[in-house]
């Protein structure tokens, strides 16, 4: 599942009491927080020098996750401060935060996962977790290495040196710069939210087999949510930009993108007439279309599912699935981008794992537990929310190379169907394959001519069925650029991103409220 | 100064001190929350414990309002020590922020009439539950759905989970409120062989505040083999319009869509279809929609809503009109309204007389909609779009499954093809709602 945050913050409490009526997507909602970063600017033994987390200490706790058995233990340190700065009618007058601190122990036999967590880094504490973690095997101890190599990975999201002393009111101005700008751009704008979000992570991962890592990633958006009002009718739009990123990267010129995005989006929405129902031609237009990728075949490549038997892709590995011209990546090693990692939360550095290459499907994506079952190197996709989840199979950011054709040869291509220019969330069933994604924005094609805005239509398919009816690629790939997108499973959010060349889709159901042919 | 440890305070107590804390730091109002909850997870796969899970987790939450200024902030570090920096930083926070006379803790005038009866959010037995107990409960549940799914399984994965919490809240300016609760969950998801390579998963999980309110584990177990097993062979039929029929547990995912626009802050943003319908009606006569925070053992039922105003029932739409919209006390200030309540308790739709079975048996051809997978709503427009999974009937009798369908359409005009309400309240869940059933909805496959 994915699904494009919107909203405002909603403190903890609330967030726990309100939300369970409102079914999946607000199930999802974070609670987006703010940002005045304490602690070190350098990684470089930031759990030892802040909290006292020696390898002495690491090496008890994890001997107590091993003291009943098992194949390995891992420890997950994090400490995040997330800091949350909005934009309301005019004024910046929401500032929200939220500390994050503590460590998740696990111990792993086979498949099976004991896991324990504190909040309280105090040697009691932690041992206590790591007792839980432990009741999972009921055996006599496993060894563990007395020593730790410290991880040395690549850095796809360096921070400027002095990202550390910002202040905090120096956000403000972009804020306020974004709402001008909302207003100066059309007269019909009637209201604008703005909001900017940044998240500072500490990790730090040691396990049983000797391995260290540490990182220091950040995260951040800036958005803009306009409605505008023409002849009694209201519209409203939402546009983010960010990633891993610090302060240096909102610019002028990404405060203009944000607004003009948002407000261009409100306004065609005014022509969009009601979209058509049934099987037809879908065009994806490049960027965050890739979430297609996500829901259609990313989820039902994740190794979990398909050691359990219980993706539609279990049995597909080798086997043509797609045209020769399709290959589709899921890559760590993006700089900047919503998904990247440097090392992922099991301690393996972040990689790019090819899922089908040339029509063929290649690999699944990998966490430690599955490389083990399936006997192949781990892909660096485990990922977890926080240290009060363990790791699971997650994807990072996932794209389809680019073909030979224009954008405009697809379009035309389509004869008549569906151009989808904007996406706000998906979903997939992974055993059936079946898969939606929802189009906030998009056009009609007319005779291979794009013609009205349409807009709120899910598109629905089946993961399978959709890669070998993908049947031309433009040579546009374009990467999503949000930072506002999470990915959804097992309870656990992470951030992910997409990529995706414009790209004719033969045949998927569009849920519309038209019979085909006809208009509102 | 000297400071106390985290074992030597109880809640109430720190509360008194971080508010305390939070004047002399220059605050002129501040509201302190404070939690801790207690979690186990265990889950079974293939007849042995897939996952042990178990920790306690807290959390303060303090919000600083200073000459009309306003900044919030979560720490789970309950130490005194490290509480003075935290709180200092807060105040910072609110201090740059801009000025908004709306911003201010409520009048305390709204804080009075707090609840007095026991909603029973607590199990009295929780704490009797031990590690033997829930192995045994998981067990059963995912015997009893590998027993039920056949040689149809491919995976069952079982679980249960409990946890226990408790709360206290506190104003600078009189409110303080406190709740404890416990809720315990069961339930299996199972994948089944299908044509293919399709292997349809279904689930089932039920949960509540008492332990002794679940049905039979082995129930449990068995319904979510029968949820899968009647998803086999789902396949898309050509796009129709079609009578429809919203199943009692999943029918709040339509419904959802009705309340965001009847948030203050959605109206008072321009972003809801609703805000000018006060009074005015939106659907059939046989849409009622009652909010009621104070049933005893709701899974929704609270004390107190955010601002810290009692809990009491409402009527939010009654045959077809809106009666009430949800407004907190800053968006009310916002409006010139007066505060309502900004959030739901219990969602309850009074049921009809009939079953959903007999009902089908006069709907001549319709789909039961027993699950949704993506879709989302326009809290602006009122349009909203979402996929289907269910069973197609024609004049009572089972025809086929149906998967990789849409359903679409306007709230403003879909409420008002609500044509019958069915006569089963599910009530494992904070939206109490029964089968809906819709005539005329665009459905879309082929």
């Amino acid at each position: 599942m994915f699904i494009i945050f919107k909203m405002k913050p909603i403190p903890r409490r609330k967030f726990i009491r309100d939300t369970a009526l409102a079914g999946g997507a607000l199930l999802m909602l974070p609670s987006l927080k703010a940002c005045n970063v304490t602690g070190t600017q350098s990684t470089a033994n930031y759990f030892v020098k802040e909290f006292g987390i020696d390898d002495a200490l690491c090496q008890r706790l994890l001997a107590k996750a091993l003291s009943k058995g098992g194949d390995f233990a891992d420890l997950f340190f994090e400490y995040s401060v997330q800091n949350f700065l909005g934009l309301e009618d005019g004024k910046v007058n929401q500032s929200y935060g939220d500390i994050s601190l503590g460590v998740g122990i696990r111990t792993v036999k086979g498949e099976q996962i004991g896991y324990g967590f504190t909040q309280d880094l105090t040697e009691e504490s932690m041992m206590s977790a790591a007792a839980t973690a432990s009741t999972l095997c009921d055996m006599s101890a496993t060894p563990v290495d007395t020593r730790f190599n410290l991880l040395k990975t690549s850095n796809y999201y360096p921070l400027t040196p002095d990202f550390n002393g910002i202040p905090g009111k120096s956000k403000l101005p972009l804020l306020q710069n974004i709402n001008q700008k909302c207003f100066a751009l059309s007269p019909e704008i009637v209201k604008v939210n703005a909001g900017f979000s940044s998240t500072l992570k500490h990790t730090y991962i040691v396990t049983s087999d000797g391995v260290k890592a540490e990182d220091l990633i950040p995260l951040g958006f800036i958005y803009s949510s306009v409605v505008a009002e023409r002849n009694g009718k209201r519209e409203q739009s939402f546009y983010n930009l960010g990633g891993r990123r610090d302060l240096s990267y909102y610019t002028e010129d990404v405060i203009n993108e944000v607004a003009r995005k948002s407000v261009t989006n409100a306004l065609t929405l005014f022509d969009a007439i009601q979209p058509p129902a049934g099987e037809m031609p879908v065009v994806l237009g490049p960027g965050v279309t890739g979430i297609l990728l996500h829901e259609a075949i990313g989820h039902g490549m994740e190794a979990d599912f398909n050691r359990k038997k219980i993706s539609t892709y279990c049995t597909m590995i080798g086997k043509k699935v797609a045209e020769p011209f399709v290959t589709i990546i899921d890559d760590g090693t993006n700089m900047n981008l919503n998904g990247s990692i440097n090392v992922d939360d099991e301690g393996i550095p972040g990689k790019k794992t090819v899922l089908v290459e040339n029509g063929i499907l290649t690999s699944y994506i990998h966490d430690k537990i599955s490389a083990k079952y399936y006997n192949v190197e781990p892909t660096g996709n485990g990922r977890r929310q926080d240290f009060q989840n363990y790791p699971v199979p997650r994807m990072r950011n996932t794209y389809m190379m680019g073909g030979q054709a224009t954008p405009e040869d697809v379009i035309k291509e389509a004869g008549n169907g569906i151009y989808v220019e904007n996406v706000s969330n998906g979903q997939v069933k992974i055993g059936e394959g079946d898969f939606a994604f929802y189009v906030s924005q998009g056009r009609l094609i007319e005779n291979g001519k794009l013609t009205s805005p349409i807009k709120d239509v899910n598109i629905m398919g089946n993961g399978p069925k959709m890669l070998t009816n993908i049947i031309l690629a433009a040579n546009d790939l374009t990467m999503d650029h949000g930072g506002a997108g999470q990915c959804g499973k097992s309870g656990q959010g992470v951030p992910v991103s997409f990529g995706m060349p414009t790209c004719l889709v033969k045949s998927l159901t569009v849920g519309g409220t038209q019979q085909k042919g006809g208009k509102s | 100064m000297s400071y106390k440890t985290e074992q030597q305070l109880n809640l109430q107590e720190l509360a008194d001190w971080v508010i305390d804390q939070t004047k002399k730091a220059g605050a002129g109002d501040c509201r302190v929350s404070l939690s801790k909850r207690r979690l186990v997870e265990i889950s079974y796969r293939d007849r042995k414990p897939e996952v042990i899970k178990e920790a306690t987790t807290k959390n303060l939450y303090l919000e600083v309002f200073m000459n009309n200024r306003f900044a919030g902030k979560s720490t789970p570090d309950f130490r005194q020590s490290t509480l003075t920096g935290f709180i200092a930083e807060v105040v910072d926070n609110a201090k740059i922020m801009e000025e908004d006379p709306f911003r201010t803790l409520p009048d305390p005038k709204y804080y009075a009439g707090g609840i007095t009866a026991d909603l029973q959010l607590n199990d009295p037995d929780y704490n009797q539950i031990t590690p033997e107990n829930r192995h045994s409960m998981v067990k059963t549940v995912e015997d009893a759905c590998l027993t039920k799914g056949g040689d149809k399984v491919i995976s069952v994965e079982a679980g249960v989970y409990d946890e226990s919490f408790e709360e206290f809240i506190k104003s600078s300016n009189g409110f303080s409120g406190s709740t404890k609760g416990t809720y315990c969950q069961a339930g299996a998801s199972m994948t089944a062989k299908d044509e293919g390579d399709r292997r349809p998963a279904g689930y089932n999980y039920i949960g509540c505040r008492y332990k002794s309110d679940l049905p039979p584990f082995q129930d449990i177990g068995t319904e979510a083999a029968v949820r899968t097993l009647d998803l086999l062979g789902g396949k898309k039929i050509a796009s129709t319009k079609i009578p429809i029929i919203l199943e009692n547990r999943g029918a709040a995912r339509v419904l959802g869509g009705l309340f965001d626009p009847m948030a203050g802050a959605n109206i008072q943003q321009k972003r809801s279809f609703l805000a000018d319908k006060k009074g005015k009606s939106i659907g059939s006569k046989l849409l009622t929609i009652q909010d009621d925070p104070l049933l005893p053992r709701g899974l929704g039922s609270k004390y107190y809503d955010g601002d810290g105003f009692p809990a009491k029932r409402r009527n939010l739409i009654t045959e077809g009109t809106v009666n009430e919209f949800m407004v907190d006390w800053y968006y009310s200030r916002k409006l010139g309204w007066e505060p309502t309540s900004g959030s739901v308790g219990n969602i309850i739709i009074p049921p009809g007389s009939r079953s959903v079975n007999d009902i089908i048996k006069d709907l001549g051809r319709c789909i039961l909609i027993t699950d949704y997978i993506g879709g989302n709503s326009n809290s602006t427009t009122g349009d909203f779009s979402v996929g289907i999974i269910g069973k197609l009937f024609e004049k009572g009798q089972f025809v086929q499954n149906v998967a990789e369908m849409n359903i679409a359409d306007n709230h403003l005009q879909f409420w008002n093809k609500l044509v019958e309400i069915a006569n089963d309240p599910w009530i494992f869940s904070q939206a109490r709602l029964p089968s809906l059933v819709f005539e005329g909805v665009m459905v879309s496959g082929v």
